[in-house]
């Protein structure tokens, strides 16, 4: 639906804006029209370029938006020729009258005149999601990017250029909220109420229906999407223009990477996790990994694998991830699995180097406790093990033996063990870990590690 | 008075033969509103001054100026005589009951047309300043578009009137209750910007591994100084909404984000956060935190004690451009730096501020700085 009209008032006397000396209205279509598209934001910046046909002297512009959502105060205008003989006075917003500004200009040319329009809209929105498939060995996955683009603007927007935005924009005002103000910039002293209700929800609330791909024209390949770095954020240019009418969606194929090698990665960290273990696909963006050439958008994941020769798949899971920058580890969280086991055993419990105070009575003290750790991989193929283990207390020594992998101290109270475990393995290691308590804190000298 | 609506704010000469009564009012002159000043130059208040001519007879005359549907401090309301002020005496002020207006009684030695200036306060109508900013690719600096925003909600129409600001020249313009006009009244082009990340200690999560799928965003903000060698410096900038895009380098824009920009005096600078930098990630982690130099009291207890502490903070930029980070950090109470391996300036006795450059990303992986402190916190009372 086409709800933004664009008037153009050529005024006789020049002295007067008022509409009854109108003698001549145009109504000036869109030559093109660029989506600027944030996913931090319910926010677009939208780009229209109209002719319109000036007269010397002064002229009126009127530029209505009746339910959409765009921001009154975002409304821009540049004249992109003979810039410098015409003045865009003034933006009036008229009393009495919503969803209506006026432009005056002075020009000092007659003709037509190109003019860039320029505001801010909500209810378009795009997010990023991604389909994973391993390979049966799990050695390797095949990722594909897509992007979601979403309509619910109340405006269609025809032939539009549709760029995407990736990065978190600093806004003050939600623009729904802006949009649906009585008088552009409110009254004086009046308080600006806070926005109710995310616009995505009101959306979902009035059950519009939204429609994917099938884009009537498609080409004999997906469109390339352009992706280029400004100041923080990334923009993402989709090939051509597309028309996305109000209500609707569309999604388009971001990248698609055939062979990203992946570390089977397992994570045991009780205070995190409970005590069970929880599995992660671990790989970089990097070249490496046959990616890195630019950051990956966060969003959610499914991970599939092939699971026999003939293409049949079995779902592995699902995984949010957040925002990638280029040659930063990624790891999805693909929740806990019973195949792989860490089991904590506590073996030995003591108290021992007491100290008493002068009512005798006990001030300090160390515990020693002495765990065994087996680390059990059923699984068919090779896996990394992280194991954490953290002390509540910074006054701690620790003495290891066995097959304990990489050892790491994290930080005052954390510490880390990495093992690497073939097909169908287990590894045991022990750890004595005493800790200092009361006056005992005074005679210790350091972490041991 | 306006002629396209109802007048509100009315101005009645009474003209009267011997007596202020109102009963016996013989003849109502009402004058035009002359030239018409709206003074914006506080933000707190509105002043209007308006001229009209009165026509005075020699004697007593009682001027009549009431106000319906608009808000004006009754006691701000003041008359000054601008052609004969040693002729026209103002004697009294009068406020009939229950009704907004006031009667002036004026002192006349002849019978002449008088200009007068009439001021008042009047409420809800105001001024509020907004900036567009469009920055350059490279983020060196900024084109510069201040617009000011008349709002008119007095209840009352100017047909026209003289618009005054406290700075820059006035200028003619008309507005009509509940109408709100937006102005183009700066531009200043190539304003040279600083772009600044800043990771503070005290506001930002230190550990971001520990955050399930959250990316810590480091604020970005540009800095502009209001100076002549930002070809600003002319006068106070006031505060207003900043939005802030940048060039694409494909002939359009890409929105950056907005920020209030505060009132920067002449001299000063203006910082506008503009969103979150995810490119520049900040591990902080606090490696040893324990006490020492016990002092006891005489049952044994611990009375005083020093820490000694670790922090380490790994600084890894992502970006394939250079950036230099602020990095703030809070040490509370007494302290001593017993060994720290970057520089930094205290700002106050608990703030250490930090100046990182950290290069561009390079091909084997991100540009990475570590910062290790290593203190002590003093005489801590137990």
């Amino acid at each position: 639906m086409k709800r933004i009209i664009l008037m153009l008032f050529v005024v006789v006397a020049a002295s007067s804006p008022s509409f009854a000396k109108v003698d001549l209205v145009t109504l000036p279509s869109r030559d093109t029209v660029q989506l600027t598209i944030y996913n931090s934001a319910d926010l677009t910046l939208v780009r229209e370029s109209r002719g319109l046909t000036l007269k010397e002297g002064a002229n009126s512009l009127q530029f209505s938006w009746a339910n959409t959502l765009i921001d009154p105060t975002s409304l821009g205008m540049l004249p992109k020729a003979s810039a410098d003989k015409i003045d865009i006075a003034e933006l009036t917003y008229p009393p009495r009258v919503r969803n209506l500004g006026l432009w005056n200009i002075e020009s000092g040319v007659s003709g037509k005149v190109p003019v860039e329009i320029t505001y801010l809209t909500s209810g378009l929105s795009w997010r990023a999601f991604y389909m994973g498939t391993l390979t049966q060995n799990e050695k390797a996955m095949r990722l594909q990017g897509y992007v979601r683009v979403t309509n619910n603007s109340g405006e269609d927007y025809e032939n539009a250029q549709t760029r995407l935005i990736v990065g978190k924009v600093h806004i003050l005002d939600e623009i729904a909220e802006l949009a649906r103000r009585q008088y552009p910039y409110g009254r004086p002293g009046e308080v600006v109420p806070r926005p109710a209700a995310a616009p995505v929800e009101r959306v979902r609330a009035r059950g519009v229906r939204v429609l994917e791909a099938a884009v009537a024209g498609m080409p004999e390949r997906p469109k390339e999407i352009k992706k280029e770095g400004l100041s923080e954020y990334f923009l993402y240019t989709i090939e051509g223009t597309e028309t996305i009418p109000t209500g609707s969606a569309k999604r388009l194929l971001s990248f698609e990477v055939d062979d990203v090698p992946v570390v089977n990665l397992y994570k045991y960290e009780e205070q995190r996790y409970g005590a069970g273990v929880v599995r992660f696909l671990s790989f970089k963006n990097d070249e490496e990994h046959n990616l890195g050439d630019t950051p990956i958008p966060g969003g959610r994941l499914k991970v599939y694998r092939n699971a026999d020769d003939r293409g049949h798949l079995s779902y592995a899971g699902q995984s949010s991830f957040k925002y990638i920058p280029v040659d930063e580890d990624v790891e999805l969280n693909l929740g806990p699995v019973a195949n792989v086991v860490v089991e904590p055993k506590l073996m030995d419990y003591k108290t021992e180097n007491h100290r008493f105070d002068r009512s005798g009575d006990i001030s300090g003290w160390d515990e020693v406790r002495k765990f065994t750790i087996e680390v059990k991989n059923t699984r068919d193929i090779g896996v990394k093990v992280e194991i954490k283990r953290n002390f509540d207390t910074p006054y701690w020594k620790l003495d290891r033996g066995g097959d304990f992998g990489d050892f790491e101290k994290v930080d005052l109270d954390t510490v880390k063990f990495t093992l690497s475990l073939t097909p169908r393995s287990a590894k045991k290691f022990e750890y004595t870990l005493r800790t200092y308590h009361g006056e005992r804190q005074e005679d210790w000298t350091g972490a041991r590690s | 008075m306006n002629t396209k609506t109802k007048s509100t704010i009315v101005l009645m000469v009474v003209l009267s033969i011997g007596s202020v009564a109102f009963g016996r009012i013989k003849l109502v002159a009402l004058p035009e509103r002359a030239a018409t000043v709206i003074r914006l130059d506080n933000p707190a208040a509105t002043l209007i001054e308006e001229e009209r001519v009165l026509t005075l007879q020699q004697g007593l005359n009682n001027v009549d100026f009431s106000w319906k549907g608009v808000s004006i401090d009754a006691d701000s309301i003041r008359l000054q005589a601008l052609d004969n002020p040693d002729k026209v005496t103002l004697l009294s002020v009068s406020y009939p009951p229950n009704e907004a207006a006031l009667v002036w009684d004026i002192s006349c030695k002849g019978d002449f047309a008088e200009t007068v200036r009439i001021s008042y306060l009047l409420s809800n109508i105001d001024r509020l300043i907004t900036y567009k900013a469009v920055a350059d690719k490279a983020e060196t600096a900024v084109d510069l578009k201040s617009y000011l925003v008349l709002r008119n909600f007095s209840g009352e129409d100017f047909e026209q009137a003289r618009v005054l600001l406290d700075y820059g020249e006035a200028f003619e313009q008309g507005i009509d209750h509940e109408e709100t006009k937006q102005m183009l009244f700066l531009r200043a082009p190539k304003v040279p910007i600083r772009k600044i990340w800043t990771f503070d200690a005290a506001k930002l999560p230190w550990d971001p591994e520990k955050l399930e799928n959250q990316n810590v965003g480091i604020p970005v903000s540009y800095r502009i100084v209001n100076d002549a060698g930002s070809k600003l410096g002319k006068f106070a900038m006031w505060g207003g909404k900043a939005r802030i895009f940048q060039d694409d380098g494909h002939g359009s824009t890409i929105f950056l984000g907005e920020d209030v920009a505060p009132l920067v005096p002449v001299g000063e600078k203006m910082e506008l956060y503009i969103g979150d930098s995810r490119d520049i990630v900040v591990t902080q982690r606090k490696m040893t935190d324990t006490r020492i130099n016990l002092r006891k009291n005489n049952k044994g207890r611990v009375v005083l004690y020093d820490t000694d502490e670790v922090i380490t903070a790994k600084i890894e930029n992502f970006k394939d451009s250079a950036a230099a980070l602020t990095m703030i950090q809070h040490i509370p109470g007494q302290w001593d730096m017993d060994k720290c391996n970057l520089k930094y300036v205290k700002k106050d006795a608990n703030t250490l501020e930090f100046e990182i450059e950290l290069p561009a990303r390079t091909e084997s992986g991100p540009a990475t700085k570590e910062l290790t402190m290593h203190y002590h916190r003093r005489n801590i009372r137990q």
